[in-house]
């Protein structure tokens, strides 16, 4: 018998020919058996025989627990035990092994023997590798969504029993161990990037299909692209790609393009497998460029209308509008329509055995062909389609090689392109093409709105849509083992530096270095605030996409945003009162500052905005100086570049000239209106102010245009020179504004005689200042103003008499005719 | 375009004649036969075409695979206005010389100019050592 002395001394690729060998003592068993030299020597796996040991190993630990009263049992004993057992399931073994073939009546024999209880040690190898595979199903999953693994690369088996564990300890690892390119075809056929041999566009979509974009399908059958034969009948497999031809306004002038000849051969070939048709047999056809199914439609569904359905019942679900009990193709030009929109209308839904094109897209491909091929016939009779198509024509003809590339590869790389435009929101991610469609569209209905020309069809890429999968992502978790492995993957990234954020004490910094610090502070804000104005400004669109249900929690969502944009506008301070304009006006120093206050300004509310325009009022001046001084940023930053591309590397000597040549035209420009008027950024704001000024009440337009001017707050005697007003009037945008709210005053005085005589007396005050201070600064520094409202000449005819009204009128070109 | 609306695709460009511009500088003329998702390419009756001021010379290639990656463009040549160009064509030899001539004498500039700056206490840190930014 065997003894082992420790139990790593156990050979662990122990054969059956040794267990046999314990019979050689039996003197019933002849040496030279089946087992070890005839037909019963099947090489067994050494797996089978480790994992009947790592039974055994288990069965060990499992009696000496239950066993825990008696102490220490020594090993010698622990061994014994287990000899015994050996002994005796061998004794088993070797008595049945002489009626039947041994290696069957083992593996029948002793599996239920050697079954592991249930609950016993889970973490055997075996039963890790099961594990394995199930963890490594979902995990991959996961990281790829897009495309189940398992499912690509496995082929499907229910849940078998143990028999499985073998296979399975093969298979711990996926067979592919790098990702799958989506697209290419399954491992075992053939290497990554190929283009699938077998046949055309049905077993086509099987396989495109395999790495499934969405997990959310009715069952299907395997994803195998089995034998062409076996899959489908040439029936079903010319009806599937074509039913979308169903819809397809046929002509009915399709004469078969194919010669007798070329046809068996398709069909012939459609049979079996269809392969590669030479080139030179595309030649022989004129321009023929399509696939052979392409090229059997007209044939079947002239010969065979009928006969087309039942489709196959993925196409039901495929035209889940009405069903496809097809009138005969000439009743169905309209029917496309309605179709397709039902189907558009119902793109979430999967449709199970069809590409990922979208119907109208695959529509759109099978049009194309059919031109290409109306236009080749037409290239043989008279028609002339143009000459270079002619000769593009003449061109494919003659040339040999032609086409080297067939159509199904073609297709395979397009739809290798469209699918990676698959997206779950093309609104997001495809925004701009979006937009950009959008507005067309919108023309295009203007145009056809106003005239009655014929509509441009704009053909619009329609992306596949993909439903979205929410993916928890748990991290991958053996059974058993301590702890969690440290794993780390695009999900779950590990983090690589420890940054710790250290704000360096006050002392250290230099003054320039605070300045740029705030600076920096600033951008921050303005980003941050930035990102919440994208969100609040695609609110509408969500609105329209959501639920019933959701709406309330989006509206509270939209205005805490607000709110958190208006803070971070105006700093966030304890105080009640905001008395420092300081944050507001960083911001306001930076282009993107003030634009973004432009587009923030519809979603405030009256109070908050009219307290932003204030602000920006009392600090004008300011602003102002520092909009200018953008302006010359810009403008130097252009000349030096253009100096530098001056530059020619092989001149070392720069002449002269060429420089002050430069120079001089960069000054020009810069003297230019075009150049100053494009750098400035303030003038944007005036329409969002202009809009909230005729929602602001006369009190608070009183106080702005005192802001605006710097007016005193009483007619004390004015100051000799008002540098602030003076500002404000040289600059286009200060003159724009402050005409503005003259204007509005003017409109709410006039509109509403019953205001409080208060208000009116604080205005009227208000305007003989202004007056003064308008009649007093001399034109030539006055700016042109972006716009002038009109009513402004009744404004100043109450205040002033006639020979100021005059000159007010020429100084600010009131007047239209002065201009 | 046509072929899938609003997307760049080289589909329609098969079996056409283009001009690939290679990134080592190498402009490629030949027959589009082949392409990939990833933009590899199949030339057909592949030309070398080596270009030294208004002269050019032609070197036949045969089939060439160009890896996707190493593309900058490519474009459609117009078979009909193919041969109006200003430029002549040389043979291969003389162009060679041509582009060697040409080579030369950028050299030497360049080093007129790397030796005038540095008299001048300036230096340009070579092309490769700003790849790290």
């Amino acid at each position: 018998m065997f003894r082992y002395e420790s139990l790593e001394d156990c050979p662990l690729d122990e054969d059956e020919d040794a267990f046999q060998g314990l019979g050689e003592e039996d003197e019933e068993i002849d040496q030279f058996n089946d087992d070890t030299f005839g037909s019963g020597a099947v090489d067994d796996d050494w797996q089978e025989a480790h994992e009947r040991l790592a039974e055994l190993e288990e069965k060990l630990p499992v009696a000496v627990s239950e066993q825990t009263g008696n102490g220490g049992r020594d090993e010698m004993d622990l061994l014994g035990d287990h000899e015994e057992n050996l002994a005796e399931r061998l004794s088993k073994m070797v008595i049945e092994n002489e009626l039947e073939d041994p290696a069957i009546m083992r593996a029948v024999q002793t599996r239920p023997v050697l079954q592991p209880q249930p609950g016993s040690l889970n973490s055997s190898i075996w039963d890790g590798s099961e594990v394995l595979r199930r963890i490594r199903g979902p995990l991959l999953a996961q990281e790829m969504p897009t495309v189940s693994v398992l499912e690509y690369a496995l082929p499907q088996r229910p849940a078998q029993g143990p028999e499985d564990d073998r296979d399975l300890s093969e298979r711990a690892l996926p067979r592919r161990s790098t990702s799958p390119v989506i697209g290419s075809p399954p491992v075992r056929a053939v290497p990554i990037g190929t283009p699938p041999k077998q046949m055309a566009v049905p077993s086509f979509n099987q396989q495109i299909l395999c790495p499934k974009p969405v997990h959310v399908r009715p069952p299907m059958p395997p994803r195998y692209p089995a034998p062409y034969g076996e899959r489908m009948s040439p029936n079903q497999l010319c009806s599937v790609p074509n039913s979308s031809l169903l819809g397809h306004p046929f002509p009915a002038s399709v004469p078969p393009v194919l010669s007798p000849l070329q046809r068996a051969q398709l069909l012939g070939g459609a049979q079996l497998q269809p392969g590669r048709m030479s080139p030179s047999q595309f030649a022989r056809v004129p321009g023929f460029v399509g696939s052979p199914l392409a090229a059997m439609n007209p044939k079947l569904l002239q010969g065979r209308v009928g006969q087309m359905l039942p489709p196959a019942p993925g196409f039901r679900a495929f035209f889940s509008a009405p069903p496809p009990a097809t009138p005969p193709p000439p009743q169905h030009p309209p029917g496309p329509g309605p179709h397709l929109q039902n189907l558009r209308s119902q793109a979430p839904m999967f449709r199970p055995d069809t590409t990922h094109l979208h119907p109208q897209h695959r529509r759109l491909l099978h049009q194309r062909q059919q031109q290409n091929r109306n236009q080749h016939r037409n290239l043989n009779g008279a028609g002339d389609r143009g000459s270079h198509r002619s000769s593009h024509q003449d061109h494919l003809r003659k040339d040999p090689y032609a086409n080297l590339m067939l159509q199904r590869e073609k297709d395979w790389v397009s739809k290798i392109q469209m699918m990676q435009l698959q997206s779950t929101d093309p609104y997001l991610d495809d925004f701009y093409y979006q937009n950009y469609f959008e507005k067309l569209e919108k023309l295009s209905a203007a145009e056809e709105v106003q005239g009655d020309g014929p509509k441009k069809e704009r053909t619009k890429l329609i992306t596949p849509q993909v439903a979205r999968l929410e993916h928890a992502y748990k991290p991958v978790q053996f059974e058993g083992s301590l702890g969690k492995l440290t794993v780390s993957s695009v999900n779950n990234p590990r983090k690589m530096i420890d940054a710790v954020v250290t704000s360096r004490s006050e002392d250290d910094e230099t003054k320039e270095k605070q300045v740029r610090d705030k600076r920096r502070k600033t951008l921050v804000i303005i980003e941050k605030t930035y990102s919440l104005l994208l969100d609040v400004e695609d609110y509408e669109r969500r609105y329209l996409l959501s639920l019933e249900e959701e709406r309330p929690a989006l509206t509270d969502e939209r205005k805490h945003k607000i709110c958190s944009m208006y803070d971070n506008l105006r700093g966030k301070l304890p105080g009640q009162e905001r008395p420092s304009d300081d944050h507001f006006v960083q911001i306001m120093c930076i282009r993107k500052g003030k634009r973004m206050v432009a587009r923030i300004l519809p979603f405030l509310s009256t109070e908050q905005a009219a307290d932003i325009l204030m602000t920006t009022a009392r600090n004008l001046p300011f602003l102002i100086k520092k909009d200018a001084q953008d302006e010359f940023r810009i403008i130097e930053f252009m000349r030096v570049n253009l100096k530098e591309l001056k530059i020619i590397p092989s001149e070392i000597i720069i002449e002269l000239k060429e420089l002050l040549d430069i120079l001089a035209s960069a000054e020009e420009m810069q003297r230019s209106v075009g150049l100053i008027e494009k750098s400035e950024v303030l003038p944007c704001l005036l329409s969002p102010f202009s809009l909230l000024l005729y929602h602001l009440p006369s009190v608070t337009v009183t106080s702005l245009l005192q802001q605006l001017m710097n007016l005193p707050q009483s007619a004390a005697a004015p100051a000799p020179s008002n540098p602030h007003l003076t500002a404000v009037l040289q600059n286009k945008f200060g003159l724009s504004l402050l005409l503005v709210v003259l204007s509005r005053g003017e409109d709410l005085q006039s509109s509403d005689p019953a205001t409080e005589s208060m208000q009116s007396n604080q205005w009227t005050e208000v305007m003989f200042m202004a007056t003064r201070e308008l009649l007093r600064i001399p034109q030539a520094a006055l700016a042109k103003p972006i716009s002038i409202p009109t009513n402004l000449v009744s404004l100043f005819s109450r205040y002033v008499d006639r020979q100021k009204l005059n000159l007010l009128e020429t100084k600010l070109q009131l007047v239209q005719g002065i201009r | 375009m046509n072929y899938m609306p609003g997307t760049a695709s080289l589909i329609e460009d098969i079996d056409k004649k283009h001009l690939v511009l290679l990134r080592d500088g190498r402009t490629l003329i030949g027959f589009l036969r082949s392409i990939d998702q990833f933009a590899n390419l199949v030339l057909h009756q592949t030309v070398e075409r080596i270009h030294v001021g208004k002269k050019y010379g032609d070197i036949p290639r045969g089939i060439f695979v160009v890896r996707g990656e190493n593309v900058v463009l490519l474009g459609e040549i117009d078979l009909e206005k193919e041969s109006d160009t200003p430029l002549q064509q040389v043979s291969i030899e003389e162009i060679l010389e041509e582009q060697r001539v040409e080579q030369q004498t950028r050299l030497e500039a360049e080093k007129l100019k790397v030796q005038a700056l540095k008299d001048r206490g300036l230096s340009i840190p070579r092309a490769d050592t700003l790849d790290e930014y």
